[in-house]
C-alpha cells in the first residue's frame, strides 16, 4: 500500500472517466460489438434525455415522472421520521418502553419492505398511499434504530456533568441528550433516505402509473433502451443528490461535529 | 448561613460501597470517613483502582453509598447539584454547545437572570483566559483549553464545594503544570473548598493542605498527612516548590505510603 | 437512564424482566390478532386472516403446490438464486475491494464507475436485467449480485485500509514482499471487516431477491407472495412474508455464529484488550 498523492489520484480518475465514456461510445457505436437493443450509445441517451422533457413518455413528461418519484419518497421518509425519531428516543430513554416495543419490531424487521407491497395493494389498491406506506416502512427501520443508537451513544459522563450542574431529568433529555445525539440522528436520516429511495423505485416497478421506476420497467418491456438508461441514470443521480443534501444539512444542524481542533 | 465553624462543610461518614450485591460483588470503598472544612484543599491519593474516584462520585451524589452517608453542613446531602460542582477527568463538555454556552449551562439550569449570567460569564472567561474562545466548540479546542472551560463551568456556579476527579490526568505534562499553578492561585485568592483526587503525589503535595492516602482496593483511609498551609514554597510555581526540602520530605513520605499499597500482596 | 440506574446493573434480574415484558407484549398482540379476526370478526378475512387461517394455509402449501411449486419448492428456488448472486459478489467483491485499498491507481481508474453504479438502487437494474437475461435465474441472481456487491467491496477496502501502518512496516523490515505481506499480515487483520461486509451483503441480497421475484419470475417466495395477491389469497401472502422473514433471520444467525468459528482470533483479541 503505497501512499498516493490525492491530486494525482483525482487526475487519473478524471482521465479514466473520459476513457470510460469513450469506451462506452465505441462499444455501442456502429462498429462495436454491442447492439443498440442491448445497450444504448451515449449520444442516444443524451438526446432522449433532452426530448423527454418536452415529449411525454407513457403519459407524462420527464419532469412529472421525477416529481412523482420525489414526492412519494419524501412523503414516506418524512412520515418515517415523524414516527421513528420520537419513538426511538423514547425507547432509549425509558427501558420499559423498549422492552415492550422492541420485540414486536424485531419480529417485523427481517421482512423486506418490498414484501409488504402485495399486502398494501390488496388493502389500498394501486395508488399513492400504497407506495407511501411501503416507503414509510422502509424508512422507519433506520430512523428508529438510529434514534435509539444516538441516545445510547451519548456519553453517560455528560449526563453526570449535567446533573452536577443542577439539570433535572427533562432538561437533561432536551438540552444534553437530544442535542448531542443530533449528528448521529442526521446520519440515520441519510440511511433512511437511501432505503426509502431504493424501496420507492422497486414499488414503482410494481404499483405505479408514473415515476422513474415505472418508466424504467416499461422502457425495458418495450425495448426502449435509451429511455431505460435515461431513467436509470436519473435514478442514480437523484439518489446521490438526496444523499448529498443531507450531508449539507449536517453543516447547518450540527456544525460542531465537523470541526476539529488543529492541535493534539 | 453555614453552621458553626466546627461543622465540616462536607463530611463523608463511614462510606462503604459495594458494586453488585453486598457481600457478593466488588467492594470498592470500605468504611471511609473524610471531613472537609470550609476553605480547605484536600487531596486524595492512592494506587490505581483504589476507589478514590468512587469516593468522589459518592461525594457528588452521583452514586449512592452502600453504607454510610454524605453530609453537607451537617445535614444529609441530597441529589447532585451545583453546590457540589464536579470537574471530570475527561472534561465532559457538551459538544453541541459553545464555550460560552457550556459555562452558562449551570446558571441556566438554576434560572439565574440573563444579566447576571453574562456578568459571571465575562468574569470566568477573564479568569481562565478564555475570552477569544467564547464562541468555539469543544472539538476545536485542545485538551488544556477544554479543561479550563470545564473548570470555568464549575467555578461560575460559585459552588460551596469543588470536587475535582483527576482533572489533569488527561493532559500533557506541560499543560498540567500550568493548570496546577492556576488552581493554586485561584484557591489562594478565592478560598474555595476543594476535594481533589489525583494519582500524582507531587500534585497532592503542591496543592493540598491535607493529603489523604488510600489503601489499594478495597479502599480504606491509610493515613492523613497534614501539610503546612501558607508556606512560601506554595505561593510560587511548582518547579521552585519541588526543590524545597519540606516538599521533598512530604513527597517522600507520601510516596512511600502509596508504594506500600502498590506492591502489597 | 433514570437516576436509579447504578453503574453496575444487576444483569440477571434485568434480563429476565426484559424477556418477560417482551413475551407479554407479543402475547397481547397475538390475542388482539385472534380477537380481531376469529373471535369477533372485526376485520374481514380478506383483509387480515386469522392466525389459524395462516397456519392452515402454511400446512397446505407444504403439500399442495401453488403457483408452480410447494412452499419448500419456492423456498429452495429463492435460496438457490440468492446464493448464486451472493457467491458471485463475494468472489468478485473481495479481490476488488482489497485491490482498491492495496493499489491506489487501480482505485483511481475504477472507482468513478463504481461510485456511479453504486447509487443506482439494485431494483433499478431489474428492467435492464430482464432485457438482457429474459425471465430466468440469471435475472434475479444478477439483481442479488448488484445488491450484495457494494457492501463487500466497501468493507473489504475499509478492512485493508485500517490495517495499522506499523504492521506493514514490521513486515517490510523482516523481509516480506508485497504479496506475502498481503496474505499473511493484511488479510487476517482485515478479515473481521470483510466478514461484516459479507453479513451486510447477504442480508441486502436477500431483500433484493424477494423484490426481484415480485417483479419477475415463475418461482420463489417473492413470486409466491405476488401470486397470493393476484388470487386475493391474503393468507398466502402472510405465509410468504413469514417464510421470508424466518429464512432471513436463520441466514443471518448462521453467518453471525460462524464468524466465531472461522475467525477465532477475533474473540481472543477482544479478550486481551479488555483485561
Amino acid at each position: 500500500m503505497r501512499r498516493f498523492n490525492a491530486s494525482r489520484a483525482f487526475l487519473i480518475s478524471l482521465a479514466a472517466c473520459v476513457g470510460w465514456v469513450l469506451l462506452w461510445a465505441w462499444v455501442t457505436g456502429a462498429g462495436g460489438p454491442v447492439s443498440k437493443l442491448m445497450f444504448p450509445s451515449p449520444e442516444a441517451v443524451f438526446h432522449r434525455f433532452l426530448r423527454m422533457w418536452t415529449r411525454p413518455y407513457l403519459g407524462s413528461t420527464l419532469s412529472w415522472h421525477i416529481y412523482s418519484s420525489l414526492s412519494i419518497v419524501l412523503a414516506g421518509w418524512i412520515l418515517g421520521g415523524i414516527v421513528g425519531v420520537p419513538l426511538g428516543i423514547a425507547m432509549a430513554w425509558w427501558k420499559k418502553l423498549k422492552w415492550i416495543v422492541f420485540p414486536v419490531f424485531q419480529l417485523l424487521r427481517p421482512v423486506p419492505p418490498l414484501a409488504w407491497i402485495p399486502l398494501t395493494l390488496v388493502w389500498m389498491g394501486i395508488g399513492d398511499p400504497a407506495r407511501i406506506t411501503v416507503v414509510f416502512i422502509a424508512a422507519l427501520v433506520p430512523w428508529l434504530m438510529n434514534s435509539m443508537q444516538s441516545v445510547y451513544s451519548v456519553d453517560k459522563l455528560l449526563i453526570d456533568a449535567g446533573r452536577t450542574l443542577g439539570a433535572n431529568d427533562r432538561q437533561i433529555l432536551t438540552r444534553i441528550v437530544c442535542r448531542t445525539a443530533l449528528p448521529t440522528l442526521v446520519a440515520g436520516a441519510r440511511i433512511a433516505l437511501g432505503n426509502a429511495w431504493t424501496t420507492l423505485i422497486a414499488a414503482e416497478l410494481l404499483a405505479a402509473t408514473a415515476g422513474l421506476g415505472y418508466v424504467a420497467l416499461n422502457a425495458s418491456r418495450m425495448l426502449d433502451t435509451d429511455v431505460l438508461l435515461v431513467a436509470m441514470l436519473l435514478i442514480g443521480i437523484l439518489g446521490g443528490l438526496l444523499s448529498v443534501a443531507i450531508q449539507l444539512a449536517t453543516h447547518v444542524l450540527a456544525p460542531w461535529s465537523l470541526r476539529q481542533s488543529g492541535e493534539e | 448561613m453555614t453552621g458553626d465553624r466546627k461543622t465540616p462543610i462536607l463530611e463523608l461518614r463511614n462510606i462503604t460501597k459495594w458494586f453488585g450485591r453486598e457481600g457478593d460483588g466488588i467492594l470498592a470503598v470500605d468504611d471511609c470517613t473524610v471531613k472537609v472544612k470550609k476553605g480547605e484543599f484536600i487531596c486524595v491519593v492512592g494506587p490505581s483502582g483504589c476507589g478514590k474516584s468512587t469516593l468522589l462520585t459518592i461525594a457528588a451524589g452521583l452514586e449512592k453509598p452502600t453504607r454510610g452517608e454524605v453530609l453537607v453542613d451537617g445535614r444529609p446531602a441530597g441529589p447532585p447539584g451545583p453546590k457540589r460542582c464536579v470537574v471530570f477527568q475527561k472534561f465532559a463538555l457538551f459538544p453541541s454547545e459553545t464555550v460560552a454556552q457550556n459555562i452558562k449551562f449551570g446558571l441556566q439550569m438554576t434560572r439565574v437572570g440573563a444579566a447576571e449570567q453574562e456578568k459571571r460569564l465575562a468574569e470566568q472567561l477573564a479568569i481562565m483566559g478564555l475570552e477569544q474562545f467564547r464562541n468555539a466548540y469543544p472539538s476545536e479546542l485542545s485538551g488544556g483549553m477544554q479543561q479550563r472551560v470545564a473548570i470555568a463551568r464549575a467555578l461560575v456556579m460559585r459552588p460551596e464545594i469543588l470536587l475535582m476527579d483527576e482533572p489533569f490526568g488527561a493532559l500533557d505534562a506541560q499543560t498540567r503544570t500550568i493548570l496546577q499553578e492556576e488552581i493554586q492561585r485561584l484557591h489562594k485568592e478565592q478560598h474555595y473548598t476543594v476535594l481533589f483526587i489525583t494519582h500524582s503525589v507531587e500534585e497532592a503535595v503542591y496543592l493540598g493542605e491535607r493529603v489523604i492516602v488510600m489503601t489499594r482496593r478495597p479502599g480504606r483511609i491509610k493515613r492523613e498527612i497534614v501539610l503546612p498551609r501558607d508556606v512560601a514554597w506554595k505561593q510560587g510555581d511548582i518547579e521552585a516548590a519541588a526543590e524545597h526540602p519540606e516538599f521533598i520530605a512530604a513527597r517522600r513520605e507520601i510516596w512511600a505510603l502509596v508504594r506500600e499499597e502498590i506492591v502489597a500482596r | 437512564m433514570r437516576r436509579k440506574q447504578s453503574r453496575w446493573p444487576n444483569h440477571g434480574s434485568e434480563k429476565i424482566q426484559a424477556t418477560l415484558y417482551g413475551i407479554a407484549s407479543l402475547a397481547v398482540l397475538l390475542l388482539l390478532w385472534i380477537a380481531a379476526t376469529s373471535l369477533f370478526g372485526w376485520i374481514g378475512a380478506r383483509i387480515l386472516p386469522s392466525p389459524f387461517a395462516v397456519i392452515s394455509r402454511f400446512a397446505d402449501l407444504l403439500i399442495d403446490p401453488f403457483g408452480g411449486s410447494t412452499l419448500l419448492g419456492h423456498a429452495s428456488g429463492s435460496l438457490e438464486r440468492w446464493s448464486l448472486g451472493v457467491v458471485a459478489a463475494v468472489l468478485l467483491g473481495i479481490p476488488i475491494g482489497v485491490s482498491f485499498a492495496w493499489m491506489p491507481w487501480f482505485r483511481a481508474v475504477v472507482n468513478p464507475v463504481f461510485e456511479v453504479l453504486r447509487y443506482i438502487p439494485p431494483f433499478a437494474w431489474v428492467p435492464i436485467a430482464i432485457l438482457w437475461f429474459g425471465v430466468s435465474t440469471m435475472t434475479q441472481a444478477s439483481v442479488v449480485f448488484i445488491a450484495a456487491f457494494p457492501a463487500i467491496v466497501i468493507n473489504s477496502q475499509l478492512g485493508v485500509q485500517q490495517v495499522d501502518r506499523i504492521l506493514l512496516n514490521a513486515a517490510r523490515v523482516y523481509g516480506a514482499g508485497s504479496l506475502k505481506t498481503l496474505k499473511r499480515v493484511v488479510m487476517p487483520v482485515a478479515a473481521p471487516s470483510i466478514y461484516t461486509g459479507i453479513r451486510i451483503a447477504i442480508s441486502n441480497g436477500w431483500m433484493a431477491l424477494v423484490g426481484a421475484e415480485l417483479v419477475v419470475g415463475k418461482n420463489g417466495l417473492g413470486f409466491l407472495i405476488s401470486q397470493g395477491q393476484n388470487n386475493d389469497s391474503v393468507s398466502t401472502i402472510f405465509v410468504g412474508i413469514i417464510s421470508i422473514g424466518a429464512l432471513g433471520i436463520l441466514i443471518d444467525t448462521i453467518v453471525h455464529r460462524s464468524e466465531a468459528i472461522l475467525l477465532p482470533w477475533r474473540k481472543k483479541l477482544a479478550k486481551a484488550e479488555s483485561s
